[in-house]
């Protein structure tokens, strides 16, 4: 469990989109990884800035597939060889291409369901509060018309001075430390 | 509140990109050129050292059916481009008008195509029982004198109206000729409509996009039904016996595998020129990698579905034809045809970096192109008495022309099509897609 108590992140708002990436890729740069963008509408270039795309959901999608083609070839190798075998139109007992469909079909469950419950479990949702709020300009401004980057504290580089001191020279509309 | 907003959604676009400009000159690079010089020497190299194998034992007979495996090989090409061709003018969309004019040179090949296929119809009677025996009485005759068994026979005398030697002629001019007939009109509609006064106004985008819809639409069906004709009289045939609902669709499965591997190498390979430099972006590159990815999936899902059926049918009917294909050594290439046709792009093209990357993709794309050739030689030889069920080298030599032949064969049409791809502009100009290339490309 990340600290409930002190600072959650440094916010800094600004008025263009534009201003938004630019800070991000500073920040990125500077070697912030813990950090997030908010805008009132998607901003393609942000989740480029942020290196969106790396994140571990295809790596739990591929475990859970590989989990599911496992369990499932090994649930039905066990029935029909050793469980319950039956002498079915004089055919082997490892009958592999009989097993195929209903393997594949324990892949894509199982790496759907992971997909699904790995990217809850990474993304945090269901979140019923969330520090940033605690920003009296967050909850009107990202939702209507201001671009917030956020540097979170559990950062190992964030530093209350030299974290403000980068968002300063991005000359943004305001810096407002957040609160847990 | 309202005037706020539109500030701050212009900015995006000034602070963030360079603008990119349409290429001045938008035909093919010196470079394809040299290229297409070298699919020459390739393909007379390797034809050359093919008719080594006149002189060997069998190897009159290897040589004609590894003809028809570079045939069909180089029919996929041309026919797989053009149902691409007709799917994306009825879909749009920004990864087929990237991709239009490479398809377009690949279908231009007709004609080649056609002159291509004038040695299989001269000799037929070497490749096809039907063509052999083309009577009921010479049939019978085979079947008495064991040429035939007297299932191939019976079903070959039944088949005899589809499968004879003026019908197999028949049927080839009309396949080949209506596939000409759309080719030639999709290609020059293809120049008129840059060419067009109104180029460039939503009318003008309108009236060229419904003329190609309302061509490209029903000519989808019919040419499945043209090309599912033609490679069963062409290669299914050489078994008589044996029937598959799922065969025409699987030509046209791998047509549009082996078509998407050759576009995607054409167009990374062009990107290193202007004017493919500017106009491809890794965006559709993406989109391309993962319509490829989906017809590896979609090509085991049908071999694999066939497989099952027949199987679990397990009737004496259906399964030699499988077992023809897998035993007596046949297993080790009917386990390479899954490993390369399927496990390894498909393991391969899950990863989003590398269908983003250009020079891995280059390779993929290869890959792919030869797993194509394994496919289409498990498909071939085991048609044959001496090679059904039995894979051999020892006095036979001759098989080895399934290597020479049909690089000779692709690399003899590869030239035509690399030349055909010099003739025009790599960019249909008069689509609002061409403008949409030019934007800046996001994350998805």
């Amino acid at each position: 469990m990340p600290p409930r108590e002190g600072v959650y992140g440094l916010l800094a708002e600004f008025n263009t989109p534009g201003e938004l990436v630019q800070a991000t890729k500073l920040a990125y740069g500077a070697g912030y990884r813990r950090m997030e963008s908010y805008t009132p509408y998607p901003v393609e270039e942000a989740a480029e800035a942020l290196h969106f795309h790396k994140t571990r959901v295809p790596l739990i999608c591929l475990l859970g597939g590989l989990m599911g083609l496992t369990t499932g070839a090994l649930l039905e190798i066990w029935i029909n060889v050793w469980g319950y075998p039956l002498n079915l139109r004089a055919m082997p007992l490892f009958s592999w291409p009989a097993f195929v469909v209903p393997a594949y079909e324990w892949t894509i469950l199982f790496s759907g369901l992971s997909t699904c419950f790995g990217m809850l479990a990474l993304n945090g949702l269901p979140q019923l509060y969330h520090p940033l709020f605690n920003a009296p300009n967050f909850a009107d401004g990202a939702s209507t018309d201001k671009f917030f980057l956020c540097l979170e504290a559990n950062d190992p580089r964030f530093d209350r001075l030299e974290t403000r001191k980068l968002l300063e020279s991005c000359s943004p509309i305001s810096i407002v430390e957040v609160q847990h | 509140m309202a005037n706020e907003h539109h500030g701050a959604d212009l900015t995006l676009g000034h602070t963030l990109h360079a603008t990119r400009v349409l290429p001045g000159v938008l035909t093919a690079p010196q470079v394809v050129s040299t290229w297409r010089t070298r699919a020459a020497a390739v393909a007379v190299v390797f034809g050359l050292f093919s008719l080594v194998f006149l002189f060997v034992p069998l190897g009159k007979e290897h040589l004609l059916r590894a003809y028809l495996m570079g045939y069909m090989t180089c029919f996929n090409f041309v026919g797989g481009a053009l149902a691409f061709l007709m799917v994306q003018y009825v879909s749009g969309g920004k990864w087929g008008q990237i991709l239009r004019r490479p398809l377009e040179a690949m279908t231009r090949t007709i004609w080649v195509l056609i002159l291509m296929l004038v040695p299989i119809l001269l000799l037929m009677k070497h490749l096809y029982q039907w063509a052999a025996f083309p009577d009921a009485v010479s049939k019978l005759w085979a079947y008495h004198n064991g040429l035939m068994t007297q299932e191939q026979q019976l079903t070959a005398t039944s088949k005899q109206t589809m499968l004879n030697p003026s019908s197999a002629w028949i049927q080839a001019a009309i396949v080949l000729g209506i596939m000409a007939l759309v080719i030639t009109l999709l290609n020059r509609w293809s120049v008129q409509r840059d060419n067009d006064p109104l180029a460039g106004t939503p009318a003008s985008f309108d009236r060229w996009r419904v003329k190609f819809e309302n061509l490209s639409g029903p000519m989808i069906l019919l040419y499945v039904v043209l090309m599912t004709d033609f490679v069963i009289v062409f290669v299914k045939s050489l078994d008589v016996t044996w029937y598959s609902t799922v065969y025409g669709l699987q030509f046209l499965v791998a047509q549009g595998y082996a078509v998407l591997a050759l576009g995607i190498l054409t167009l990374i390979l062009l990107s290193r020129y202007e004017p493919i430099k500017t106009m491809f972006r890794t965006t559709e590159q993406h989109d391309l990698g993962k319509l490829a990815f989906a017809f590896v999936m979609l090509n085991i899902y049908l071999c694999f579905a066939e497989f099952l059926i027949i199987w679990s049918g397990n009737v004496p009917d259906e399964i030699p034809w499988y077992l023809h294909r897998i035993r007596g050594g046949w297993w080790v290439i009917c386990s390479l045809d899954v490993i390369c046709h399927w496990v390894i792009p498909f393991c391969i093209l899950l990863s989003r970096d590398i269908k983003r990357s250009k020079a891995k993709m280059i390779w993929v794309c290869v890959f792919m192109l030869l797993a194509r050739l394994i496919d289409m030689f498990w498909l071939i030889e085991p048609n044959f008495p001496d090679a059904a069920g039995n894979l051999h080298i020892t006095g036979n030599i001759g098989i080895l022309a399934y290597v020479t032949v049909p690089i000779a064969v692709v690399a003899f049409w590869m030239f035509f099509y690399l030349n055909e791809l010099t003739k025009r502009p790599l960019i249909n100009v008069n689509d609002p897609h061409t403008e949409e290339l030019l934007e800046p490309e996001h994350a998805h």
